[in-house]
């Protein structure tokens, strides 16, 4: 055997090995992660949301729902500081932290609670597009060909189709077929469900119904380009099944940029559930969203800016957290700032 | 590139048709008529309302004429006439022949128009108030990404994206109230509701006249309406930026020696543009199609209030004419954003 | 560097607070003080004039409401809003005062009735021989000259008998077509197709300037249906064609602006579709004493959304608005420009929630009287609904032809009374065996900001009193008045009836008995809606109807509603209906309690 004229790991300037200790991925991108202030604080933010949502029985003290027509309108006495117009015509009153809406409820407790709605469908509309998206576009992507085809070809017609509209005839169509099943089966049971939710379940559904389309396209794209990949050849050859391919090697290494399309998505998610209970296809009352609330709110909004300020505030400050989260997210993951920052 | 049009032409035929089966069924499945209302009609005038609208007929026969009336070009002898169940959006007359295409129908609820006369009078002022939208949207996002990406990490990147994120974050159902206040009755600045524009259109869509009255009118509603595409655009910009400066080809720009601004606009720009163009396409679309809240807010009479309204009334070809009319703008909006790919990256190529 | 950040997120979300109360701290009064429309920056629309003292008079109102017009035809309209434009474009043979509810000479300067013997009324109608048809060409108002150019085309009997002949056709399906199928003769046949033979409705030209209509029953109001939009003279020349082909035929699209013609003191001047539709006064209408000749000269009335109305309203741009948003009420009552700017008129609707009488729990009468009882309507109206309004103890409002008021019949129907809620609920609970929150109740409406406020107010108020809990389910309009009509019908539902023409039949027995608009039946039997079938109370609204003393009238009609109201509880009425407006102070005008308003009577002083 010839001696090699040179040493492999000396090669690099000023004999440094060539190989350092590699960290995974995922640990490497969560340090970059929590180097982001503004991920982190936008992480915080969600975190104290879920608390708070959480914990809202022992945050709002009175209760939401409770209308005490006298206390109608009720305004805090710092308010007019800010908002020095209201003083000939708002009554105030120190009961209620944020003020009081228009048939007496406390907006403080709204708001806390409204958290509960706007978080959940901030979570759980992604998670239904995710699942869906992703099983579609994966099967997609890995079968290629003629399957791919179709599949992305219906995924096209599906898309030309407007959302917003799609889902309030969903709703339309939903919520008018409840009035007439029988107790036991299981449209019954949804219906029940959707109640308990306070009206929510159709919106998730609705949502998620039509937002798996890009998470489709996305992960078939990425599949697409994993596919081509040396391991996931190797796998092939040594035999190894379709399940076992997908689930193993092309799904971790994908999930990345999905996860971050889908928490980009999100601040979406919540103005579509804002956008629907404007127009009234949102949540059954007494329940509280930010979304219905801002609707409620905005048209007193010349008279008693605070109905719909605070819930807007709150909502705003939601997406500012999803959008700083899924910007670092986003930023950490992506293997060529690797190594950088 | 010509047969590449035309095959995704073709191709939007079936995209439309399959959209209008599945709204056509969706929409019947509701329950519900165009004609419920808190004093029911008598049941005589409900069975003649359906048969003059051709309700009575089975669902296929009906799918079957409306796709006749808005698909198929109609050859015929007789002159238009004025009836509302025969109005056609596009009539050409060659001696004794008249060709007349696409019949979309009359309106259940207002008596008095079809969705012809939608499409004429009212889609334009959402065509522009949308156009001015993202006009604004690229004129504050555009900048707004540059700087942020140039001066990265900084306190300005920092305020660029904070704005483009607070446009994304305030709804327009708050935002135009507010506006509304501060800009129309308390400084009086500019005029609260209103649009100039209508119809006799120039071309058919165009504003007669673009005075000074006429963006008074329209810089509230598209300020408010495009500021939430332009933190779209100004954090896609960013993004696409900050990996175009990375990329190797810049490197060498530099280490050539050339100016930065030089480098940023002749190299750097062209191909951030691609991402930025994809989004335009749908954007577009969607900021037609969703100025329902701020026509509401605003006053102005564009088309946005149909597409919601619409549902409601079960004013099925009202419903029909939106989405189909939604569907073809997005392909043509895709389209378009492919052939411009074409243009701005020279390895693109279509066959 | 990181420092910068947690500063600049703390500024952006106060600049978001700082920009949302700037512009704040000018004083109210001030700011509200309704500038000089030629004060300020330049008219909305090309179309309008800012009215200046020696320049024309322009009034700008939203009385229209926020949606589009959707016709204008009088063969065919069906809203309130269509048919105030017909209002004032045509006319019908009588005219209805829209303060004092009374029968005027219209179109026809007197009439007679002639009772026949086989039961029906022959009422001949003397019309006026000096209104010619009119339009607007585009810069004034001309008349409608006949085929050789010579002479004006007047209005005739024969006009009028056109316009009935078209309301009636089969062919125009028109929804209000059904009202003269009630009273007019063999109208109902022409209508439904049964015949094809227009002469056996009973519409008889004998001049030009006569006419005499048949009406199936000897009662009160018919001269009031005669009045009404559904028998308007039309233009037979410019719908059908004219002159051999000189007049062409439009068809449907008459009224459309440029070929419009009518009669009345205003004719239509433009119509910009979900923007503005203008009249403009009419100078050949010679003016009669109920209905005079315009002040105004053009109306224009612009649509727009509630919060839209009032912002353009407070920067001095509309004159006048109807109905400003529920949220501003008390900045508006609080503030003295505007506060002084508001009024109050009573408006004919009756808000109400209905039962369905034969289903579950609330089939029994004690349950419904006790949740009747049980709403305290003015503690709604004052700090809920707050225009206003007054509560409703009965059905058919006070102020219809017929109807009982508040004066001479302060007891009648039902009031707020907790104690004999909860006594009334008592005697079914005892009886059932059940406690109040077991009950299985639900009540429907249909989605809007405002009924949902009202139906969760009621809904704790129930709570508080009766201890029952109600499930609250908001469907969206079309669903819920399908659902109400239909086998289904929910156990509460919201609805409100407004009125056809001003009387208490059009209420009490129109949408309540058997067959009514809520209490749809098959073969004489109720099968939805009240599901409810009184044989005293058809007795009594039948006898009404036919009565022709006004003071007998009214006392058949207080027994009907305390059975429909008291002892049978169909229904909670809650409030009568009233209209707030919001007008500047140099507007001179008058309050119409119909709901209607009559522009021709309006003024706008140099200001």
């Amino acid at each position: 055997m010839a001696q090699l004229a040179f040493d492999p790991k000396s090669i690099g300037a000023g004999g440094t090995p060539l190989t350092q200790k590699r960290e995974s991925l995922w640990q490497d991108a969560f340090q970059r992660l929590l180097r982001n202030r503004a991920a982190v604080l936008g992480g915080s933010i969600i975190l104290l949301l879920i608390l708070m949502a959480l914990l809202a029985p022992m945050i709002a003290v009175k209760p939401f729902a409770d209308q005490v027509l006298v206390d109608q309108n009720r305004v805090p006495g710092w308010l007019v500081s800010i908002f020095p117009s209201m003083e000939p015509y708002a009554k105030f009153s120190s009961d209620y932290p944020l003020g009081a809406d228009y048939v007496g409820r406390d907006l403080f407790s709204r708001i806390v609670y409204g958290a509960r709605v706007s978080l959940t469908v901030a979570l759980i509309a992604p998670l239904i597009s995710l699942i869906i998206g992703v099983i579609y576009g994966s099967i997609s992507g890995y079968f290629g060909g003629r399957v791919d085809n179709i599949m992305m070809r219906i995924v096209d017609i599906l898309y030309a189709f407007p959302s917003l509209l799609f889902i309030i005839l969903l709703m339309a169509f939903f919520r008018s077929t409840i009035s007439d099943i029988e107790p036991g089966t299981f449209a019954y049971a949804l219906s029940r469900l959707d109640e308990a939710l306070g009206g929510l379940l159709f919106i998730f559904v609705g949502i998620g119904l039509t937002a798996w389309q890009t998470m489709a396209r996305l992960t078939r794209g990425q599949v697409l380009s994993v596919r081509e990949k040396e391991f996931v050849e190797a796998a092939h050859t040594i035999g190894a099944s379709n399940t076992r391919i997908m689930f193993r090697h092309i799904l971790p290494n994908i999930v990345g940029p999905l996860i971050v399309a889908e928490t980009l998505a999100i601040p979406g998610y919540i103005a579509t559930e804002a956008f629907l209970s404007f127009i009234g296809l949102g949540v059954n009352p007494p329940t509280p969203s930010w979304g219905s609330m801002i609707s409620d709110g905005s048209r007193a909004i010349r008279t008693y800016p605070n109905q719909a300020i605070f819930p807007a505030l709150a909502l705003a400050i939601t997406m500012f957290a999803f959008n700083f989260l899924g910007d670092g997210l986003r930023d950490a993951l992506d293997p060529r700032l690797r190594g950088t920052q | 590139m010509g047969r590449y049009i035309i095959r995704r032409l073709l191709y939007m035929l079936v995209v439309v048709l399959v959209v209008s089966m599945i709204t056509f069924l969706l929409m019947h499945a509701v329950p519900g008529g165009p004609f419920t209302q808190e004093k029911t009609l008598p049941e005589e005038t409900i069975r003649i309302l359906n048969e003059r609208y051709h309700l009575d007929e089975p669902l296929y026969v009906q799918y079957a004429s409306y796709l006749y009336a808005v698909f198929i070009p109609h050859f015929t002898a007789t002159p238009p006439s004025t009836s509302y169940q025969d109005d056609f959006l596009l009539n050409v007359n060659i001696g004794p022949l008249w060709i007349r295409w696409m019949n979309f129908g009359p309106s259940y609820k207002a008596r008095g128009r079809t969705v012809n006369d939608i499409f004429r009078d009212n889609l334009p002022i959402s065509a522009q108030l949308g156009v001015m939208s993202l006009f604004i949207a690229l004129l504050i996002g555009m900048p707004l990404g540059i700087m942020s990406a140039l001066k990265q990490n900084t306190a300005l990147d920092y305020f660029g994206m904070g704005v483009a994120i607070f446009g994304v974050s305030v709804p327009v159902i708050v935002l135009g109230p507010i506006f509304i206040w501060i800009f129309g009755i308390e400084l009086k600045w500019l005029p609260p509701t209103g649009w100039t524009a209508k119809p006799p259109f120039f071309l058919g869509f165009l504003p007669s006249s673009l005075n000074w009255e006429f963006f008074q009118h329209a810089l509230m509603p598209s300020v408010a309406l495009g500021l939430g595409s332009s933190a779209v655009i100004a954090r896609l910009t960013r993004a696409t930026l900050l990996q175009t400066i990375r990329e190797d080809y810049i490197r060498t720009a530099r280490s050539k020696g050339l100016h930065e601004r030089v480098i940023i606009t002749r190299h750097a720009m062209k191909n951030s543009l691609i991402p930025v163009v994809t989004v335009l396409g749908p954007l577009f679309a969607a900021l037609v199609t969703g100025t329902f809240v701020t026509e509401l807010i605003f006053g102005i009479p564009g088309m946005g209030k149909y597409f919601v309204t619409s549902i409601t009334n079960r004013d099925y070809p009202v419903i029909m004419g939106t989405i189909l009319l939604y569907a073809v703008f997005l392909v043509l909006a895709n389209l378009a954003v492919d052939i411009t790919y074409a243009y701005l990256d020279p390895r693109i190529r279509y066959d | 560097m990181h420092k910068n950040f947690y500063v600049l997120s703390l500024l952006v979300i106060l600049s978001m607070i700082l920009t949302a109360c700037g512009g704040t701290t000018t004083q109210a009064p001030a700011a509200t003080e309704p500038a000089a429309p030629g004060a300020t920056e330049p008219p909305a629309h090309a179309a309008t004039e800012p009215p200046a003292p020696e320049g024309p008079k322009v009034l700008i109102s939203t009385f229209l409401g926020p949606g589009d017009v959707p016709t204008i035809d009088p063969a065919v309209v069906q809203d309130v809003n269509g048919t105030q434009i017909t209002d004032e474009a045509f006319g019908g043979v009588t005219h209805l005062n829209e303060v004092t509810n009374l029968i005027e000479p219209g179109m026809a300067e007197s009439w007679d009735a002639v009772d026949n013997a086989d039961g029906t009324q022959t009422i001949t109608f003397h019309l006026r021989d000096d209104v010619p048809w009119v339009r607007w060409n585009g810069t004034d108002v001309e008349t409608v000259k006949t085929c050789d150019g010579s002479a004006d085309r007047i209005v005739t009997a024969n006009d009028f008998a056109y316009g009935i002949y078209r309301n009636q056709l089969p062919a125009n399906a028109s929804p209000y077509a059904y009202l003269l199928g009630f009273v007019l003769k063999g109208a109902a046949d022409f209508s439904s197709g049964t015949t094809e033979d227009f002469s056996t409705v009973g519409v008889n030209v004998v001049d030009d300037q006569t006419l005499e209509l048949t009406f199936i029953d000897q009662v009160a109001y018919n001269p009031q249906i005669a009045g009404l939009w559904v028998a308007y003279a039309q233009p037979k020349w410019i719908i059908e064609g004219d002159c051999e082909g000189g007049v062409e035929a439009r068809g449907e699209r008459w009224i459309e602006p440029g070929f419009f013609q009518s009669y009345g003191p205003f004719t239509l001047k433009d119509w910009v579709h979900d923007d503005y539709i203008s009249i403009v006064k009419n100078p050949f209408w010679p003016g009669s004493d109920a209905i005079p000749q315009p002040k105004l000269d053009e109306v224009v009335f612009r649509i727009l959304d509630e919060s839209a109305q009032l912002a353009d309203y407070e920067a001095g741009n509309i004159d006048n608005v109807i109905t400003p948003p529920l949220s501003d009420l008390d900045r508006i009552k609080a503030d003295p420009a505007l506060g002084a700017e508001l009024s109050v008129s009573p408006q004919f609707c009756t808000y109400y929630y209905g039962f369905n009488t034969k289903a579950p729990v609330v089939d029994d009468v004690r349950v419904r009287r006790a949740l009747s009882m049980a709403v305290d309507r003015q503690s709604l109206i004052d700090n809920v609904t707050k225009g206003g309004q007054e509560p409703a103890q009965w059905f058919a409002r006070p102020g219809l032809a017929g109807s009982p008021t508040m004066a001479d019949h302060p007891d009648l129907g039902i009031k707020y009374d907790p104690e004999a809620a909860k006594a009334e609920l008592q005697s079914y609970l005892d009886e059932k065996g059940v406690t109040a929150d077991s009950l299985d109740l639900s009540l429907q409406y249909n989605t809007s900001a405002g009924h949902q406020a009202i139906a969760e107010t009621i809904q704790q108020m129930w709570k508080d009193t009766l201890g029952v809990n109600v499930k609250l389910v908001n469907q969206e309009f079309a669903v819920h008045l399908d659902s109400v009509k239909s086998r289904d019908t929910p156990q509460i539902y919201r609805l409100a009836w407004c009125l056809d023409y001003p009387d208490a039949n059009n209420f009490d027995r129109e949408n309540n008995a058997v067959n009514g608009s809520q209490n749809p039946a098959e073969n004489g039997e109720p099968y939805g809606g009240f599901n409810w079938k009184n044989e005293e109370y058809e007795a009594l609204v039948l006898e009404a109807a036919k009565e022709t003393d006004p003071a007998r009238r009214v006392e058949l009609y207080a027994e009907a509603e305390d059975i429909s109201i008291v002892q049978d509880a169909i229904m909670i009425p809650l409030y009568w209906y009233t209209d707030l407006d919001l007008t500047k102070p140099y507007v001179v005008r008058t309050y119409s309690s119909t709901g209607k308003q009559a522009f021709e009577k309006w003024d706008i002083l140099p200001h």
